[in-house]
């Protein structure tokens, strides 16, 4: 059973205070908690230490160490824990504290969890919800910064969402808790200490629907995580230069709303995809060819993807400086789109 | 087919050691020592980027291993790797490089403190994914074997790692190929901020080893000459072709999980703390040299001045580093 | 590839096209060519342009370069493998009027889609042309190809300003903004058709774009042809114009191309026609000062100050519709006075001139027609003018003032009955009292057609145009 309500963000009961990304997300995970008996939390350092983020902090207290399980460093077990207990009717979040360690779980991530309920014939639903840290800026080099959304979006059975903000880090969190499927959660870690407004009650964010962060009439700018927030600032430094562009956040890229985009690129005719990962086989590339395949017509110049380049993340700050896509390189992608002589 | 070991503790015959071989542990215990404690100091001044996991308090188990190592023998190593690196005799001045981000690094200033690494000291690298030096070392030494070399490889891991898939089929594979790999669990009592109660429900990782057929000996990882006889063993028995073993030394860390000061939590008590750190290794051993007469007070505190100059020169030689060149990003992504 | 042989007949290009010459083959005899490849460059008395194959198939030409053929005569065959040519003498040789053999019954395909060759070309005065690719292919966005195509707006007219030369969506809507009707674009045929369907469809005469298609996704089938009785075929796509090379002392200069057309219709003008001309001063200080006013005035870009030239367009054509016996045209049954005034202009290009033409001229107000005059002369002088714009003047005014002479004799051309020649703007003498002030002045010389149109009309209508050019607030409107 899938219960998606949409905050009723624009009522004037509801009240609305700024909160951290990492609060929010807290927030939304102790509501469905609340919510849902069944929903229980297992990871690494998760509940004694409330998370090497504190994304869980204070979870222990209320909910006890019936549903806040500290797990030994075996994310494969971790996982697999997950998807034996969502077979089973629990609805099981489980922490894996950096994203890149999916890559020694990946098995029960994409043979197991994503595949169960096909194999099964239907006769049972994984309603698992994996939640992890990802993106680069912190320093944290190669094995600690990646962005791979790609990788799991590729695979049928899945749903990945990339949190914006904090209203968004909640809302999708909760959807994805309240979700029939295994649902990856992908937080950023830059993000994570970042503020917007995020209402007090429980509210589901619909998966698989874009959201128009601005409106604009010259360039549509699609953008992943934490690349919204430089988008939306490099709009904003377009607008002084009279160009305005128009951010999507598509928040789930698995299922991915492409008709959002499609009807802003209709208007535009020039589409910008920005994200932290590499360029090459990213999302962007998927987004790109959807479009060029549905408003191919209505494009005035080649979509432009902005990414990472072909490399691990480095360590040294002014290589990851370069290496991570940011506000002046939209503003820059942008102009180039609407380049005349 | 390796017999199972007995667990034994350290023969507490220390005395027997040459003098050689005290100055040889207290010289790289120091300079491990001397290298974190500034680190820290640097990455609390805000200077460093990046996660910093400080090895203060376990180095007599990389100074005990790396003692009875040849420079061709490899090691692998962990998110806590410095003192592995410095021990094997990587340069400090690459590894402050490195932590600053330099070009000038052990990484050219591409990864890190997470994965300083030097080939030309047989150090095959820190890692940042826990348990995955465990298979990688394996690999290295089959290919001693497999070039007929006779050097053996090393790794390190936390108690924590042991919980990891990479562990057991690393341990597995080493004991049925019958390669020279030793195993060293560096048992600290914690992953991250867990007890090892809190993962798993032995006592002892050592006991670990038996269910791979391996022999596993148990040592005080605050003992230098102790940890280092046991390597000895470990190492002569590999270099023989006897197959892998594994050491488990006890030992702790006195600084956080990562950085130096834990910021909260306070998930071990202030007496546990208080109580290994008058264990502290170095004192110990210092402590047994003046009072057997292996070495004055006088030579030990020249080590420490020579030492502190050392590290005071490699840090300015890191801090006048050039930085990378964001043209290079796509340096070394692939061969040729 | 074809399963038969496809006739590769010479295209007729705009309206007024009566024959071209095969200025090049582009591709050698036997080559495999598939559709859309560039097969022959063109040389009318227009244009210059590239055809290419209306089908794939092994190309025979049956003409060899350099001949000049009517418009519509077979000049080539696309076989298919093993085929022969159907006249087995049809190997390459001049071909004559409706040349064209028919031992079989061939499917007739007229290769009719102009492409202007590409802007590097040595005779390409500034190489600033139609926009190109490196492979010579006119670049343009989806959206502006899709927006072209709903406004039926021919591309190789249009300037491209994105990377590349590239023509954008926008550049579309700004020429949009400067023609907005009078191009005669024919909507390509949906690209939903197979080659064989539109094959059919133009052996049958049927318009593709009148066909309802009935295969998914409004897929054209073959079956669909049925259910349409045939139209006639639609216009060839109109092509730009290329001008030609600067001429050089020693060479011999080909009476082809324009240069030909230019000496057949100018000659043909003054042999059929009675045509005398009248010099006539008119006073221009009015217009001078209000051209320096409207200088200052819009000086923010917003309105085009209209030129000397244009003013005697609007003139001219505010004239013409007090004396519409100067807006006529002589037939065999009459002289017929035309409704609409269609202004051409002559615009000196390398190699010759052309005629551009404003459409309803005196309609417009002055900044319109001092945007279109603009811009219509820079798409001639670039080469990448459509033929379209080239069509249906019903009066001219040309101008030498420029190049400083006062007056001359200007020669109508064929089908109008009149032409406005505009002199050299200078200084003139007025006595006012025993004082003599000094004024602008300049000389209009008025061709007219003796067969249509007496001396006292025709000056009736000078007079005309001097009264509007001293109150020129009229002409703004
Ligand atoms: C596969 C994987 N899971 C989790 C982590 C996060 N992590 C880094 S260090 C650490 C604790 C490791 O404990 P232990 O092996 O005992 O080593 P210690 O830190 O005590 O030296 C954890 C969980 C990681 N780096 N890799
Ligand atoms: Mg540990």
């Amino acid at each position: 059973m899938t219960i998606v309500k949409e905050a009723p963000a624009a009522a004037p009961n509801v009240v609305a205070r700024k909160l951290t990304y990492v609060k929010a997300f807290n927030e939304g995970l102790a509501q469905a908690m609340r919510e849902d008996e069944n929903v229980f939390v297992a990871g690494e350092d998760v509940a004694g230490y409330g998370g090497v983020f504190r994304m869980f902090d204070n979870l222990l207290d209320e909910f006890g160490p019936r549903r806040m399980i500290d797990t030994p460093i075996s994310e494969a077990a971790l996982v697999g824990l997950g998807v034996g207990a969502a077979a089973r009717g629990l609805r099981p979040v489980v922490d894996l504290m950096f994203m890149d360690f999916i890559g020694v779980c990946l098995d029960q991530i994409v043979n197991q969890a994503a595949k169960m309920k096909y194999m099964f014939g239907g006769a049972l639903s994984v309603p698992l919800t994996i939640t992890t840290a990802s993106g680069a800026g912190l320093g944290a080099a190669a094995q600690h910064s990646q962005s791979l959304e790609a990788w799991l979006a590729h695979v049928p059975g899945l749903k990945v969402v990339m949190p914006s903000d904090a209203y968004t880090a909640k809302g999708l969190t909760v959807s994805a808790i309240r979700d029939d499927n295994p649902v990856v959660v992908m937080l950023n870690k830059v993000l994570l200490g970042s503020t917007s407004e995020v209402p007090e009650e429980i509210y589901g964010i619909p998966l698989g629907q874009a959201h128009t962060a601005r409106q604009g009439s010259d360039v549509t700018v699609i953008a992943l995580g934490r690349m919204v927030g430089e988008a939306l600032a490099a709009a904003d430094e377009l607008a002084a230069q009279g160009v305005e562009i128009e951010v999507i956040d598509p928040r789930t890229v698995q299922p991915l709303d492409t008709e959002t985009m499609f009807a802003s690129v209709r208007r535009t005719n020039r589409v910008l995809v920005v994200h932290e990962a590499v360029t090459f086989g990213g999302l962007g590339a998927e987004i790109a060819a959807q479009i060029q395949d549905a408003a191919f017509d209505h494009l005035d110049a080649p979509v432009l993807r902005i990414g990472a380049p072909f490399s691990p993340v480095p360590f040294s700050p002014v290589l990851e400086k370069a290496y991570v896509p940011d506000r002046a390189r939209i503003a820059e992608g942008c102009r180039r789109l609407l380049e005349r002589s | 087919m390796a017999q199972r070991a007995s667990k034994k503790s350290a023969d507490p015959a220390a005395n027997q050691e040459s003098a050689q071989v005290v100055k040889d542990l207290h010289e790289r215990m120091v300079r491990i020592r001397l290298f974190e404690t500034e680190a820290g100091k640097l990455m609390e001044a805000g200077r460093l980027p990046g996660f910093l996991h400080l090895y203060v308090g376990q180095e007599a188990v990389a100074a005990g291993v790396m003692a009875a190592l040849r420079d061709d023998d490899q090691i692998t190593s962990t998110h806590r790797g410095h003192g592995h690196a410095v021990a094997k005799g990587v340069g400090l001045r690459e590894m402050y490089a490195e932590l600053y981000g330099r070009v000038t690094g052990a990484c050219l200033g591409r990864g890190g403190s997470m994965h300083i690494n030097d080939l030309t000291r047989g150090m095959l690298g820190a890692n940042g994914i826990v348990g995955a030096g465990v298979p990688i070392a394996v690999g290295a030494a089959f290919a001693a074997r497999y070039k007929g070399e006779d050097s053996v490889a090393v790794t390190f891991f936390g108690d924590g790692a042991t919980n990891i898939g990479a562990f057991h089929e690393g341990a597995n594979m080493a004991a049925i190929l019958g390669l020279p790999v030793v195993f060293v669990c560096e048992n600290n009592g914690y992953a991250e901020f867990t007890p090892q109660s809190g993962h798993m429900l032995l006592t002892d990782v050592a006991d670990r080893a038996a269910a791979y057929g391996m022999p596993s000996v148990i040592v005080d990882g605050m003992d230098a000459l102790a940890v280092h006889r046991a390597a000895a063993d470990a190492v002569a028995r590999a270099r023989a072709g006897a197959g892998p073993m594994m050491i488990e030394a006890k030992t702790y860390r006195f600084y956080d999980h990562q950085g130096v000061k834990g910021l909260r939590h306070p998930y071990r008590s202030a007496e546990e703390v208080a109580e290994w750190k008058a264990r502290d290794p170095i004192d110990l051993l210092e402590a047994r040299a003046v009072a057997d007469g292996t070495a004055t007070r006088a030579e030990l505190d020249d080590v420490w001045q020579r030492t502190r100059d050392e590290i005071a020169e490699a840090i300015a030689y890191a801090e006048a580093s050039p930085l990378p060149d964001p043209a290079d990003l796509l340096l070394n992504v692939y061969s040729g | 590839m074809t399963d038969v042989a496809v006739e590769v007949l010479l295209p007729k290009i705009g309206l007024s096209m009566q024959e071209g010459m095969i200025d090049e083959w582009l591709v050698v005899t036997g080559a495999v060519v598939a559709e859309g490849d560039a097969l022959l460059r063109l040389a009318t008395d227009k244009v210059d342009v590239d055809i290419e194959a209306e089908a794939g198939g092994i190309f025979h030409p049956v003409v060899p370069a350099g001949t000049t053929v009517p418009a519509g005569a077979l000049i080539g065959w696309l076989l298919a493998e093993g085929e022969q040519p159907p006249d087995p003498g049809g190997t390459p040789m001049p071909a004559g009027p409706g040349a064209g053999p028919a031992a079989v019954e061939p499917v007739r395909v007229v290769a009719a889609s102009a492409v202007p060759t590409p802007s590097g070309a040595a005779n390409s005065p500034n190489g600033s042309a139609a926009p190109r690719g490196a492979d010579g292919r006119l670049l343009s966005s989806p959206n502006a190809r899709r927006v072209a195509a709903a406004a039926d707006v021919d591309l190789t007219a249009v300037r491209g300003t994105g990377p590349g030369g590239r023509i954008l969506s926008e550049d579309v809507e700004e020429f949009l903004a400067d023609f907005p009707r009078g191009l005669v674009a024919p909507a390509p045929p949906s690209a939903s058709v197979s080659p064989l369907v539109r094959k059919l469809a133009k052996e049958r005469g049927i318009d593709l774009s009148e066909v309802n298609g009935t295969g998914p996704g409004g897929w054209i089938r073959r079956a669909d042809l049925e259910a349409v009785t045939p139209t006639p075929a639609p216009t060839p796509a109109p092509t730009p114009v290329r001008p030609g090379a600067e001429p050089q002392a020693g060479d011999v200069l080909p009476l082809t191309g324009m240069r030909g057309t230019i000496a057949r219709r100018m000659h043909a003008s003054l042999q059929e026609m009675a045509q005398l001309t009248h010099g006539y001063e008119v006073r221009m200080d009015a217009v001078v000062s209000l051209r320096e006013r409207l200088k200052e005035e819009w000086a923010d870009g917003d309105l085009p100050v209209p030129s000397l030239n244009d003013f005697l367009l609007k003139a001219a054509a505010l004239a013409l519709r007090r004396h519409p016996l100067l807006n006529a045209t002589v037939r065999e049954d009459g002289i017929h006075l035309l409704g609409d005034i269609h202004l051409g202009f002559a615009v000196a290009v390398p190699g010759g001139l052309l005629v551009p033409v404003i459409e309803d001229a005196e309609a417009l107000p002055l900044p319109e027609i001092a945007r279109r005059s603009r811009a219509l002369a820079e798409a001639a002088r670039e080469g990448r003018i459509s033929p379209a714009l080239l069509e249906g003047a019903t009066f001219t005014v040309t101008s030498l003032g420029g190049y400083g002479v006062d007056f001359f004799t200007p020669v109508i051309n064929t089908g109008n009955v009149a032409i406005l020649g505009v002199g050299r703007l200078k200084d003139g003498v007025e006595w006012v009292d025993d004082r003599p002030v000094r004024t602008r002045v300049l000389t209009l010389s008025l061709t007219f057609d003796h067969r249509a149109v007496d001396g006292a009309p025709a000056a009736e209508y000078l007079r005309t145009v001097g009264e509007l050019l001293r109150k020129p607030l009229r002409l703004l409107v």
